[in-house]
């Protein structure tokens, strides 16, 4: 049981250095290595994961996924490898050490308000922060909030499953965990993706609506209604 | 009974209660998954097309819903394995 929580493998400096830093370390050389491997041998394969992250934002935040790809796409795979890495003998999960979610969750709440800078300039982002000015505490508190609830959900999701795990291979050893290891790697993949989501919407919230393309959407389902109507006459 | 050491008065409480509110903690948004879910199959079925949209902001707010539970998950854990009360009796 003790085994689930997290250890000081080493100091350095008076730092103390956690099993779950240790198993990020090898979780980012993993990527690294299969992205420089992949690169020589198929090309096509990171393409379409690529493809896949960029089809996702686009669908989410309903305009061009290119400003938003390096950050949400690198989040998402991040998260992923880092739930499901935990399966590995010798390594923990990074994400079931409650710093992580917190360090991953403290980029997203930058991540907003460098977007919104970025896109509509240092002024108009502070006023549509504070548009009635009455809002501005909701508007901070929302901030903070949904901070907190991104990180404490990634980390109880992982942790739940790990602590489950361990509290089954005491009761009953070697067969009975396998169903429910089985399970959290699907568990772990719908919280990346649900990771990814969230900061994609908490991005879009903070830009201003955009006009052309809802428009463009309105008009496109209207053709559909109306091509209904007349195959159905 | 009335001998009864506070430490572990406190445990006792403290387990009594780490099962009682992950019970209750666990039903209420399971019932709000549920009528989530059952209000997206229903429009699915009216609307075959909206499928995929209706997926990913399906997905998000059982998200959402389902962090009540965590938030009483977090709580049970801390009461069970970091219990803050414990200290001020050992």
């Amino acid at each position: 049981m003790q085994e689930v929580f997290p250890e000081v493998v080493f100091t350095v400096m008076g730092i103390p250095v956690r099993d779950t830093v240790v198993s990020s370390w090898v979780m980012v050389a993993l990527i690294v290595g299969i992205v420089l491997l992949f690169r020589q041998l198929k090309p096509t394969a990171l393409e379409m994961v690529v493809d896949f992250l960029a089809d996702f934002i686009r669908e989410i935040m309903r305009r061009p996924a290119d400003p938003f790809l390096p950050l949400i796409g690198s989040l998402a795979l991040y998260v992923g490898v880092a739930n499901v890495i935990g399966l590995v003998p010798f390594l923990k999960s990074p994400t079931s050490d409650i710093n992580t979610p917190i360090a991953l969750a403290l980029v997203v709440f930058v991540a907003v308000h460098v977007y919104g800078v970025r896109i509509m300039g240092f002024g108009p982002y502070i006023k549509s922060l504070a548009s009635p000015i009455f809002l501005l505490p909701l508007e901070l508190i929302s901030q903070v909030s949904r901070t907190i609830s991104l990180s404490i959900r990634l980390f109880g999701n992982v942790f739940s499953a790990e602590i489950i795990i361990a509290i089954l291979f005491a009761l009953a050893p070697l067969i009975v965990p396998l169903p429910l290891q089985g399970f959290s790697i699907f568990t772990g993949l719908l919280q990346a993706y649900i990771f990814a989501a969230l900061a994609a919407v908490y991005i879009a919230a903070g830009l201003p609506a955009r006009q052309e393309e809802s428009g463009v959407e309105a008009d496109s389902d209207n053709l559909e209604t109306i091509e209904q109507l007349i195959e159905k006459e | 009974m009335a001998e009864m050491d506070p430490g572990t008065l406190v445990t006792i409480v403290t387990i009594i209660i780490a099962g009682l509110g992950m019970v209750i903690g666990a039903i209420a948004p399971a019932l709000a998954e549920g009528r989530a879910v059952v209000k997206a199959l229903e429009s699915i079925a009216r609307q075959p097309d909206s499928a995929g949209d209706l997926r990913t902001t399906l997905l998000i707010a059982m998200a959402l819903l389902e962090s009540t539970a965590i938030y009483v998950l977090l709580v049970v854990l801390i009461l069970l394995f970091a219990n803050p009360l414990l200290d001020r009796f050992f």
